[in-house]
């Protein structure tokens, strides 16, 4: 073996290394990066490790730098004598109990600031904090708030964007109705499972205003790879106007097409998705003078036993577990927030029409679910209606007045 | 069975030389393929057991293939999500119980007794059950492709999602049994082996004189001894709960998912080492020989294996940081975790001392060890940093942990393996895979696997989940994942090229008809000084220990100035290779009756339980005649070699093809020197 080849082996790897770290630090349009904290809990994790990446790349580049050193100081050359050997060593006490206790200590320093920071973030979240029920099921996430501190987790009970007051602390508690999934948005805090009959406490808290993307991170089935997190921070006063309009009652829609939606919805939809505070269609003889509110079924068909619950639905910016979006991605309706759908002109230009009524013609061709039969226990996800053209859009414009 | 000749033989009254059971004939087959499935010769253990994991190999590889071609581009379509999820689940299942394992048994099983100087395992047949079981276990589990679909629930199969509700079809089942029956092999092959290491070794060979990769397999075996239990418990429990309706993991009826996450990683931690320690072993045979060096601390070296075989078991819950197990727990086993780095590290640094000083040969098997130490380094580093409990709540379930293993795994147990084959090609089938060849096929390996593995550190630090069939574009996942495809292919040709070499070097090794003598490397263990391939009777006569490396000790001596100075080489103090006189347990159809049945069962449970009566009758009809047949054959002949002189009169012992007759061993101590001296 020449040389050459020797040194490339051992080159590559440290080389290799520092790439890779400059690389990962320094991509642009990697919005889960685990490097770019943007919360204070995802900011000490980053502080801890980042020192942390720098001791393993010395100890990376002195050991692999030493392997190449030996490799091509202790080569056996072309006109060696064979006869000639090597000295014979066997060891060397001091040296080897010197390189056992020497990592030894380093890593007791490392672990003395792990552990230190694993209870700093394992601390109580402030009195303050906003307090919301994480739950997982196959393949969305619903969040739950409880705004006046009774313990009662349905003031605003909505699904896929978890909005969130910029600057104060949100504890979550990370539950889950089916199978183990783990809740995760990197920028601000490292992931949580969420685990059937336990619950999980996460606290997060973004700098910013903005959305912090994120998605599932334990193995949850099918759709694993499709059951999406976003995490909208807003001002503190955007925040209270948003609390005040997720709490508002369902308005009965006027328009006939939404009429006949609301009336759709209300015999096929409520098997599974909720709407709190509906209005039951079917109350009176005309359905704007309905009165009643609707009994949703308390034996829900799905594994889960949920689906999202769709009040105020068009206040979020996606659907689907987050897979599409509801409002278009384009910088203006993005700009609006979660206003978009409070002016027809707003819905008019952002609504995602397409995959809305592509979803309800055939929600599996959309997502990877396992709707099964309806009817029985293994159903997960939505299945395919066979709705009609008219429907689909009687439905949308139904759907269109949950603002 | 001894390592006393006198003892190897049996008493032969003239109450035992009927048939066992009557009807059948005893197997005595020497050679075709008979005298392999009977074969309870060690080496042919290990032969099938690492031509098995080669197949195996294949498949696990095409199926990683599938997951990169999927993951080339965003939204790829090659695969639906549901066969995704099978698909990677199967190549973690495959790779790790079909192919890392069962190649470390097969060297296991190959060298322990010729490095401890025994003439076989100390339960032959137990070993052929080993291997019989299994295969079986590997077949169950690779035919639910053809029978529904593979298991989908991720290797580890974590509850409730492996449920029969969350899970319908029959993959996880064929997943349970398969390795409900790799478990009983390894059990075998774990209480055998320690057996034989404890019980089989040569007069003078005292444990702290044994070979350090003999150490590294005990170490591997008393390691399955008890995690393989842990994890067979866990699958009873699911095997109830999805054939019989037990809940054990259901929250509903008051059972708990981390039941079985703690008991997964109970086995699942030491199975890690279960997997590298092997590997380790094997470098540490190699390096010192190309290092023309004794290893370096080998006290050290053996004891930084059994530190991390005990605290392998105290480093579980790593895998669960996630999990909410509380503050206390993750403390414990963070800090417990980055400890285990510190025997490793000590690895790492004698392997890099022994080399320190000495006169480096470059040999294709020196690259792979050297791959090993450098590859593993840098997949031990990344393990710290995933022992960071807090750092690991960024990383664990991304790609950066998938390159963490990858880099131990691949770049740690494979990379020695392959450099073991390099090794031991000689002294199992008695002709060297070309040098040449194997040094580029290290560069194409090497180039092709850091090209694979090292962008996934990146996608798993830009926020990549693990399993996940499909990623978006606008994530900054593009580029890397075209790059680590790219790899995955240099990966595939290399190998495509490996069995190449293994073709073209047979193919010149019978042209030039030259025998590769019994010790090519001028290597240090007991196994060269036997002739190339391995005699069947391993020792001619049982070797007398008197110092750690003792071969070695006997071609090199001291001069009247004290220099060290050859003064034999290997092919002149090798065992001839004649077995005059030399009784070996004799073949049985038994072990794999016995394995036999063990499909049927597996298949009984999951589709009808009519099937498990014939799997019952198969199994105790193989266990009495099993106890009926004397493990030697009281007709055979005592001698060796000699051709079945008539149909009930066959040889006891499972000759070797005819590459290890005498007159070539003769050839070789000609041949020998110039061949080492040429390096």
């Amino acid at each position: 073996m020449t040389g050459g080849a020797r040194s490339r082996l051992l080159k590559l790897a440290p080389a290799l290394g520092a790439v890779m770290l400059f690389a990962a630090s320094c991509a642009s349009d990697a919005p889960q990066d685990t490097l770019k904290p943007e919360g204070p809990a995802a900011q000490k994790i980053d502080n801890l490790i980042k020192p942390i990446f720098g001791i393993a790349g010395v100890v990376m580049v002195l050991v692999l730098g030493g392997a190449l050193f030996i490799a091509w100081k202790f080569r056996a050359r072309d006109d060696d004598d064979f006869n000639e050997m090597p000295k014979q060593i066997h060891g060397h006490f001091k040296a080897e109990i010197g390189w056992t206790i020497a990592p030894a200590l380093l890593l007791a320093v490392i672990g003395a600031f792990t552990v230190n920071l694993i209870f700093d973030l394992a601390q109580k979240p402030e009195k303050d904090a906003v307090q919301v029920e994480v739950y997982g099921q196959q393949w969305w996430w619903e969040y739950r708030y409880d705004l006046n501190g009774d313990g009662d987790y349905t003031d605003i009970i909505t699904a896929n964007d978890l909005v969130i007051p910029a600057g104060r602390e949100v504890a979550l508690k990370i539950k889950s109705r089916d199978v183990i999934h783990s809740w995760w948005s990197p920028r601000l805090n490292g992931k949580k499972d969420a685990v059937p009959g336990r619950v999980h406490p996460l606290t997060i808290e973004a700098d910013d205003p903005g959305e912090y993307i994120g998605q599932c991170t334990e193995f949850c089935g099918l759709s694993h790879a499709e059951m999406r997190i976003k995490v909208v921070a807003v001002t503190e006063d955007e925040f209270s106007a948003w609390t005040e309009h997720q709490q508002q009652p369902f308005e009965k829609p006027t328009d006939e097409a939404a009429i006949n939606g609301w009336g759709s919805f209300a015999g096929q939809c409520t098997s599974c998705h909720e709407l709190t505070g509906m209005i039951d269609p079917s109350s009176a003889d005309d359905p704007s003078d309905a009165t009643d509110e609707f009994v949703f079924p308390q034996q829900k068909n799905q594994v889960s036993n949920a689906a999202p619950n769709l009040a105020h639905f068009m206040t979020r910016s996606t659907f689907a577990g987050a897979m599409y979006d509801l409002r278009k991605d384009t910088p203006e309706c993005t700009a609006l927030g979660t206003t978009w759908a409070s002016t027809d002109d707003g819905i008019e230009k952002c609504l995602n029409r397409t995959d809305l009524e592509a979803w309800l013609r055939d929600a599996p061709a959309m997502k990877h679910m396992a709707p099964g039969d309806v009817a029985s226990l293994n159903s997960r996800g939505m299945p395919n209606f066979d709705l009609s053209e008219d429907q689909i859009d009687d439905l949308v414009a139904f759907l269109t007045t949950l603002k | 069975m001894t390592t006393n000749d006198g003892a190897l033989a049996l008493g032969s009254g003239g109450a035992l030389t009927a048939p066992p059971m009557g009807v059948f004939a005893r197997a005595g087959q020497t050679k075709g393929w008979r005298s392999w499935i009977t074969s309870v010769d060690h080496k042919r253990v290990g032969i099938m057991y690492g031509a098995a994991s080669l197949f195996f190999f294949v498949i696990g590889g095409l199926e990683a293939y599938l997951i990169r071609l999927q993951l080339a581009q965003p939204e790829g379509k090659l695969l639906s999500a549901d066969l995704y999820n099978q698909v990677f689940t199967m190549h973690g299942t495959t790779m790790i119980f079909l192919v890392v394992m069962p190649i470390g048994a097969a060297f296991m099983n190959y060298l322990i007794p010729l490095q401890i100087g025994a003439r076989d395992v100390a339960f032959p047949r137990m070993n052929a059950l080993s291997f019989w079981v299994f295969l079986a276990g590997g077949i169950v589990l690779n035919s639910s492709w053809f029978l529904g679909g593979g298991a989908d629930g991720g290797w580890f199969n974590y509850a409730p999602n492996n449920g029969v509700v969350f899970s319908p079809s029959h993959g996880i089942d064929f997943w349970n049994m398969g390795l409900l029956l790799t478990g009983i092999s390894s059990l075998v092959g774990a209480v055998n082996l320690i057996t034989t290491c404890l019980n089989l070794r040569a007069p003078g060979m005292t444990l702290m004189k044994m070979p350090v990769f003999t150490w590294m397999s005990l170490v591997t075996q008393f390691l399955l001894l008890f995690a393989i239990p842990v994890l067979t418990a866990a699958q009873v429990l699911l095997m109830f709960d999805r054939l019989f309706g037990a809940r054990f993991f259901d929250v509903s009826a008051g059972g708990d998912p981390l039941l079985w996450e703690h008991l997964f990683w109970i086995f699942g931690h030491p199975e890690v080492y279960i997997m590298i320690l092997p590997a380790f072993g094997l470098i540490s045979e190699i390096i010192p020989t190309f290092a023309r060096k004794p290893i370096f601390g080998y006290p050290f070296m053996v004891f930084s294996g059994i530190a991390i075989g005990f605290m392998g078991w105290g480093v579980w819950a790593h895998h669960m940081f996630a999990s909410g197990i509380g503050p206390i727990s993750v403390a414990a086993f963070s800090v417990a975790t980055m400890f285990i780095a510190v025997p490793t590290g000590v690895k790492i640094l004698n392997w890099l001392a022994t080399m320190w000083g000495g006169k480096l040969r470059f040999t294709a098997p020196m690259m792979y060890s050297i791959g090993l130490i450098t590859m593993f380094t840098i997949g031990g580093l990344s393990g710290v940093t995933h022992a960071i409990a807090p750092a690991d709540t960024q990383q664990t379930d991304t790609y950066y942990i998938v390159a963490h293993f990858h880099y131990v795994l691949f770049g740690g147990a494979l990379f020695g393996f392959v450099g073991g084959w390099y090794f031991w090609w000689p002294k199992v089938f008695g002709y060297k895979l070309s040098e040449l060849h194997g040094k580029i096929n290290f560069w194409v390996l090497f180039v092709g696997f850091n090209l694979t593995f090292g962008p996934m550190h990146i996608l798993g630090l830009q926020g990549m989940p693990r399993r996940t069939y499909t990623y978006r574009d606008g994530y900054g996942f593009n580029f890397w994942n075209m790059v680590s495809t790219i790899g995955a292919t240099l990966i595939g040709l290399s190998f495509l090229y490996f069995f190449w070499i293994i073709f073209h070097s047979y193919r010149a090794h019978k042209k030039a008809g030259v025998a590769v003598g019994p010790d090519p490397w001028d290597a240090r263990s007991l196994e060269w000084s036997l002739q190339s391939p391995t005699p069947a009777h391993n020792f001619d006569y049982t070797p007398t220990i008197e110092v750690f490396d003792d071969f070695w000790h006997r071609k090199y001596g001291e001069d009247e100035d004290g220099r060290l100075v050859p003064v034999a080489t290997g092919a002149e103090i090798a065992q001839p290779g004649n077995g005059e006189g030399v009784h070996l347990p004799s073949p049985s159809y038994w072990p794999i009756v016995l394995a036999s049945g063990m499909p049927f069962l597996a298949y009984g449970l999951i589709f009808n339980l009519l099937l498990v009566i014939p799997g019952v009758l198969l199994i105790v009809g193989a266990m009495i005649g099993w106890i009926l047949e004397p493990s030697t054959d009281p007709n055979a002949d005592h001698g060796h070699d000699d051709e079945p002189s008539g149909p009930n009169d066959t040889s006891d012992v499972a000759v070797e093809p005819a590459a290890n007759d005498e007159g070539d061993a003769v050839a070789d101590e000609a041949n020998a020197p110039e061949e080492v001296a040429a390096r």
